[in-house]
């Protein structure tokens, strides 16, 4: 076993021990916490390429290597911990540190004005080990472990600003709606100990992973006809649902918005919410796993759930991104959007297609979301697109980048990540089996994936800037009137240049997965990647990409015949899809009342719950407290009758007593001797009768 | 009679020797040599004579083991008594020791070869099963300590006191005799088995009850137990305070072995019943009567006492009360050597509390007195041996973990086993609990003031000597240590009762 191997490790925690140090350091030690952070990233980072070079050029049997050990006992049995380096986690783990590392350097400048910077860099440094803690795992349990420090991160840093009131409700219902998830994957999780007596992914043949705990799960029925591995593969997924923004627990994202920009560019654009995508390819081979019997059935019973849900989701979330005005909102259903791709792709296609999608959304949405943040900064906080336009020539660096960025999540052809990413899961959702809808599904969320973002981009920076404008409407404003003497401006180098870098790998990554050359999916398959151009023009290939080109070409078309024909004149103006369709519209812009939804039915059953709860305790629990307190205070309350009256007085009669005995006993010692000698012959009387009489009886 | 060789009467009675040697020297030194030296000298002079023949005494009994029984019980050296006789030493050593600073007289000389005579005596006393002896070797000690309870020439009180307890041993005395010649008159014997082994058949004969309760009466003066007691509150009160400690310490060891011996040797078969509401006729009956007045009268007398050394006295009594309870235990023969062991302890490690009692009621005495006053805010005028008085006090109260808890505990699980597989004596172990807790009020009586009162204006820190401090640790040590680890002193104690057959 090489040293890396030995030493993964170290990768999550050296952010860790930096996030330890920040969090001992004074508030005002701001270059103290973005150095240690920056620095501990860094580390991390070589050690990951270190990592990723160590897979590279190896086949698939000696490709994974784990390192486990023992945590500690219970019973008869050792609980073991470990982690695990195959092309997944090496993979993951160069993508989260180069873009972590990237984050991290931005928000050094985004972050500069905020007096808590230390505060964040200790919170981003604990997210950052957290989530290298999971991609590492080689246990469901410290997988699991890492996966709750992550969502417990993610609720810090959402509600980074809490003394704005929607930004803690964004970080509670952040929480407590992953935490949803979060019990379906432990209880999965127990099923899963209960069925293998292991938690270890892979260990040399006995990991819950391999082969016979794989085959003595999918033996095994439950009640409801499922296989086990179908029932805790299901449950595990839910934990992904959650985590993901998957529907229907999505609805916590878009609120996530509410914390600071590189936040929602590196937890809930580029890392944490892949982990849910990332857990499914994990344990993969359990929702892969299928009886012999069954072997020709074209798809498992999970790995359906998990494609219809990423579908559905995926369509679902793009449609709701068409209506939304605030920037940050529609990247974040777009997210959704796409993390529902990765999970059709998972679904229909296996561990390479969601994943590879997964690796290039990742650079692009942490491009597009740091744009938005770079424009956010420009223009004084405003998040508003309507309140924007024509930041094209302000903003020039912002624009380019934020320009291939869109490109690259609408899917234009050829020479952008997104595209191939994207083609290679419409690829296996046509190819698949079960059904064709998946397919369309995916067609139809590329259509509108174009449509939004060309919305989008037209608003944010064609036409002319209509910020102005709108503060007219909100004069007294403070905020307006500090922001009407200022223009907005580029950002500064160090937020752009992580842009530039970014935008670099949203174009040259998705030459690693393209079809006639598909290293990536070879890599993580450990295979060797052949070079072979004729894929690329198989006829059924070709049609596909030609289909989907045409697609985005029509979103893209249709986008700018809206919005960038004609741009919008006033912040005001009633949004180009509004004035076609205002009731469809309106549908869209309040997200299918999901929130509205869920407010009518969980939270009042919920709410419901509390009242009766709290009924409850106070007239049932509390009444029987308070009769219990009563006749606590009845029974005291005789008790001290009972000891005043008698058995003080009896000590107290008791003690008089023994005093008169005491002074009488005393006083029969008159001192005379004759007495004395008195007494003596007394006694001999009295111990007479005694022994004659008294001992008669 | 066996003929028997002087020269093994010499190693048999050694340590007797050595000491009766010792006293003619102390006399001898000190009124020959020392005459015209200052006082604090001659003191000294006498109390290291006195010193080195208890050592020697004490070397001769550890190292030279003997066994015999001479001439029918007029002489009885065997394990047990040996062991007895360390602790009686023992206890003249603690006494001698507490008196090298005293001013009660300059009769130095005389002082210590009384102290020497009556340890003697009471060795003599433990060493005897034959009445007669008994007799001689309890006036010996008797006499001896009268004339040191009135050593005080200087004081009316200590001339009382000894003429008091002079005339109330005396009459004692008198019906012991009568009583023991009314016993030879019955079994014929003077020898303690044979008596015994004559009395049985006897059964509950009238005279033999007189002669019983007259020779109850002796030893109940000895072991000042209720209604024999009226001596001892004037005796300890007036004597002077070290001569006080051994009336409380070894003469009581010595009476309560000698006094065991006879009850359950010589009363052997005549023991009567004294389990509540079964009385019969016999010693046990009597004795728990004894015991029931002495803890009584004892622990409620002493409340009402302002003087400590008289309440040193009523504890005294209670406490032969509680020792009279493992006499009672030796009434059942099979339970015999469990009574002893416990009385045994009980005795010794009482003796080493009450000893160490009065030396701090000597260092007291020296501030002004002997009553409860004296002692208030004693802590912080004299811290260590107000620790010692502490841990003595606790321990006469029976508070865990100290030596006077183990032994009353060891004495009443005796007492309360004597009877098997009847509650027997039962009573008179829960009347003894009770009374003890009782106790627990005088006792902490003398430590509130002590710990708790505040000093008076004029209060002076008593001068305490190097030998009064080391003595009180000792015993203090003593004391905890005993009762933390009772198996030092009971183990041996139980190998001896073995080893002596009894």
């Amino acid at each position: 076993m090489s040293w890396i191997v030995h030493n993964l490790w170290l990768v999550p925690f050296l952010p860790l021990l930096a996030a330890g140090l920040t969090a001992l350091a004074k508030q005002r030690h701001r270059r103290f916490a973005a150095t240690l952070a920056i620095g501990s990233m860094t580390v991390s980072f070589l050690l990951a390429v270190g990592a990723f070079a160590h897979t590279l050029g190896r086949h698939e049997d000696e490709a994974r290597q784990v390192f486990n050990f023992p945590w500690f006992q219970f019973g008869t049995e050792w609980l073991k911990l470990g982690w695990v380096l195959d092309p997944l986690t090496a993979a993951m783990l160069v993508m989260v540190t180069f873009v972590g590392l990237l984050i991290f350097i931005y928000s050094v400048g985004y972050m500069a004005h905020d007096e808590n910077f230390t505060r964040f860099f200790c919170f981003l440094s604990l997210f950052a080990g957290a989530m290298l803690g999971v991609v590492i795992a080689n246990s469901l349990l410290l997988l699991f472990i890492c996966w709750e420090l992550v969502g417990l991160t993610s609720y810090l840093l959402i509600g980074f600003w809490y003394h704005k009131p929607s930004a803690a409700a964004a970080a509670k219902k952040a929480f407590i709606t992953t935490r949803l998830g979060d019990v379906a994957l432990l209880l999965g999780m127990v099923w899963l100990y209960s069925q293998t007596g292991t938690l270890l992914f892979y260990d040399n043949g006995a990991g819950c992973l391999e082969q016979s705990a794989l085959g003595a799960m999918v033996a095994q029925t439950t009640s409801l006809g499922l296989a086990a591995s179908t029932g805790i593969g299901l449950l595990i997924f839910a934990g992904a649902v959650g985590k993901s923004g998957q529907v229907p627990l999505h609805v916590w994202l878009p609120d996530a918005m509410e914390g600071p920009t590189p936040v929602s560019a590196l937890i809930h654009a580029a890392t944490m919410v892949a982990a849910g995508v990332f857990l499914v390819a994990r344990v993969y081979p359990l929702m892969a796993a299928r009886d012999i019997a069954d072997v020709l059935s074209p798809s498992t019973a999970a790995l359906q759930v998990v494609t219809w849900v990423g579908a559905i989701t995926a369509v679902f979330a793009a449609l709701i991104a068409v209506a939304q005005t605030d920037i940050k909102r529609i990247l974040a259903y777009s997210t959704v959007s796409q993390l529902g791709y990765m999970m059709l792709g998972l679904g229909v296609g296996g561990v390479a297609v969601g994943m590879f999608h997964l690796i290039t959304h990742a650079f692009f949405k942490a491009l597009l979301f740091m744009g938005a943040g770079s424009v956010i900064h420009g223009c004084h906080e405003e998040q508003d697109i309507r309140r924007m336009g024509g930041l094209r020539k302000l903003m020039p660096v912002t624009f380019a980048t934020y320009a291939v960025g869109m490109l690259a999540l609408a899917g234009f052809p050829l020479l952008f990540s997104g595209f191939w990413s994207k083609d290679e899961i419409l690829h296996a959702a046509h190819e698949w089996p079960v059904s064709c809808w998946p397919f369309y599904f995916g067609l139809f969320g590329a259509l509108l994936t174009a449509f939004y973002m060309t919305r989008q981009v037209a608003c944010v920076f064609f036409g002319n800037y209509r910020g102005h404008a709108a503060e007219g409407a909100a004069a007294g404003n403070h905020h307006a009137a500090k922001s009407r003497r200022h223009q907005p401006h580029e950002s500064p180098a160090v937020m752009t240049a992580p842009l530039a870098i970014l935008a670099a790998f949203a174009v040259v990554l998705g030459f690693l997965g393209t079809p006639a050359w598909p290293w990536f999916q070879s890599y993580l398959e450990g295979e060797a990647a052949m070079v072979d151009p004729d894929k690329l023009l198989a006829p059924g290939t070709l049609a596909l990409m030609l289909g989907s080109a045409l697609v985005v070409f029509a979103g893209l078309g249709l986008g700018w015949w809206l919005y960038g024909r004609r741009p919008m004149r006033h912040a005001d103006d009633a949004d180009g899809l509004e004035r076609l369709h205002p009731e469809i519209f309106a549908v869209l812009r309040d997200k299918f009342y999901v929130d509205e939804f869920y407010e009518a039915t969980v939270i009042r059953f919920n709410a419901g719950c509390a009242w009766l709860g709290d009924w409850l305790d106070r007239w049932i629990w509390g009444g029987a407290v308070l009769a219990c307190k009563f006749i606590t205070i009845g029974l005291s309350w005789l008790s001290r009758l009972f000891d005043e009256f008698v058995v003080n007085l009896g000590f107290d009669e008791g003690c008089r007593r023994i005093g008169n005995g005491a002074r009488f006993t005393s006083s029969l010692q008159d001192g005379q001797t004759q007495n004395y000698l008195r007494t003596l012959a007394l006694a001999l009387a009295a111990l007479l009768l005694l022994l004659t009489w008294g001992c008669k009886g | 009679m066996n003929a028997f060789s002087y020269l093994d009467l010499l190693n048999l009675l050694g340590p007797e020797t050595i000491l009766v040697l010792t006293s003619l020297a102390a006399l001898f030194v000190d009124l020959g040599a020392l005459r015209d030296q200052p006082l604090p000298r001659r003191w000294l002079a006498g109390g290291g004579v006195t010193a080195l023949g208890g050592l020697l005494a004490i070397l001769w009994l550890t190292n030279v083991t003997a066994q015999a029984n001479l001439a029918h019980g007029i002489l009885v050296v065997d394990p047990l008594t040996q062991l007895v006789k360390v602790v009686l030493v023992a206890m003249l050593l603690f006494t001698v020791a507490l008196s090298l600073r005293a001013e009660f007289t300059e009769h130095v000389g005389e002082y210590f070869c009384l102290l020497l005579l009556a340890t003697v005596g009471m060795m003599f006393l433990v060493s005897s099963e034959d009445v007669l002896t008994i007799f001689v070797a309890l006036e010996l000690t008797s006499l001896s300590l009268y004339i040191l309870t009135a050593f005080n020439k200087r004081s009316l009180v200590s001339a009382e006191a000894g003429l008091k307890y002079f005339l109330f041993g005396g009459v004692a005395a008198a019906f012991t005799l009568f009583g023991l010649s009314l016993i030879y008159g019955l079994a014929g014997s003077t020898n303690l088995r044979e008596i015994a082994t004559n009395l049985a058949g006897k059964g509950t004969d009238p005279l033999l009850m007189v002669a019983l309760i007259m020779v109850v009466m002796g030893f109940g003066f000895k072991i000042a137990a209720v209604p024999f007691h009226l001596w001892a509150p004037d005796a300890y009160q007036g004597a002077p305070t070290p001569a006080a400690a051994l009336i409380a310490s070894g003469s009581k060891v010595a009476s309560f072995f000698v006094f065991a011996k006879v009850m359950a040797l010589g009363f052997a078969g005549i023991e009567g019943n004294g389990a509540w509401r079964q009385f019969a006729p016999g010693w046990v009956p009597v004795l728990a009567t004894l015991a029931v007045a002495s803890m009584l009268l004892g622990n409620l007398a002493a409340i009402a006492q302002s003087s400590v050394k008289r309440l040193l006295a009523y504890s005294a009594i209670a406490h032969a009360g509680y020792m009279l309870l493992g006499l009672l235990a030796m009434s059942n023969p099979h339970r015999r050597a469990d009574g002893m062991a416990a009385l045994v302890y009980y005795i010794t490690t009482y003796g080493l509390t009450t000893i160490g009692a009065f030396g701090v009621v000597q260092i007291v005495e020296r501030t002004g007195g002997d009553s409860l006053e004296n002692f208030a805010g004693f802590s912080r005028r004299a811290p260590l041996v107000a620790v010692c008085l502490m841990v003595f006090m606790l321990s006469l109260a029976g508070i865990p973990p100290l030596a006077g808890f183990f032994g009353k505990f060891y004495l009443f699980t005796a007492a309360a086993g004597a009877e098997p597989g009847n509650l027997g004596l039962l009573w008179l172990v829960i009347f003894a609990i009770a009374m003890s807790a009782v106790s627990l009020y005088y006792y902490l009586q003398v430590l509130k003031r002590a710990f708790v009162a505040a000093p008076a204006e004029a209060a002076i820190a008593p001068v305490v000597s190097f030998m009064e401090r080391l003595t009180l640790a000792l015993l203090a040590l003593a004391v905890v240590v005993l009762g933390a680890l009772p198996a030092w002193l009971l183990g041996p104690i139980a190998d001896a009762i073995k080893a002596a057959g009894f």
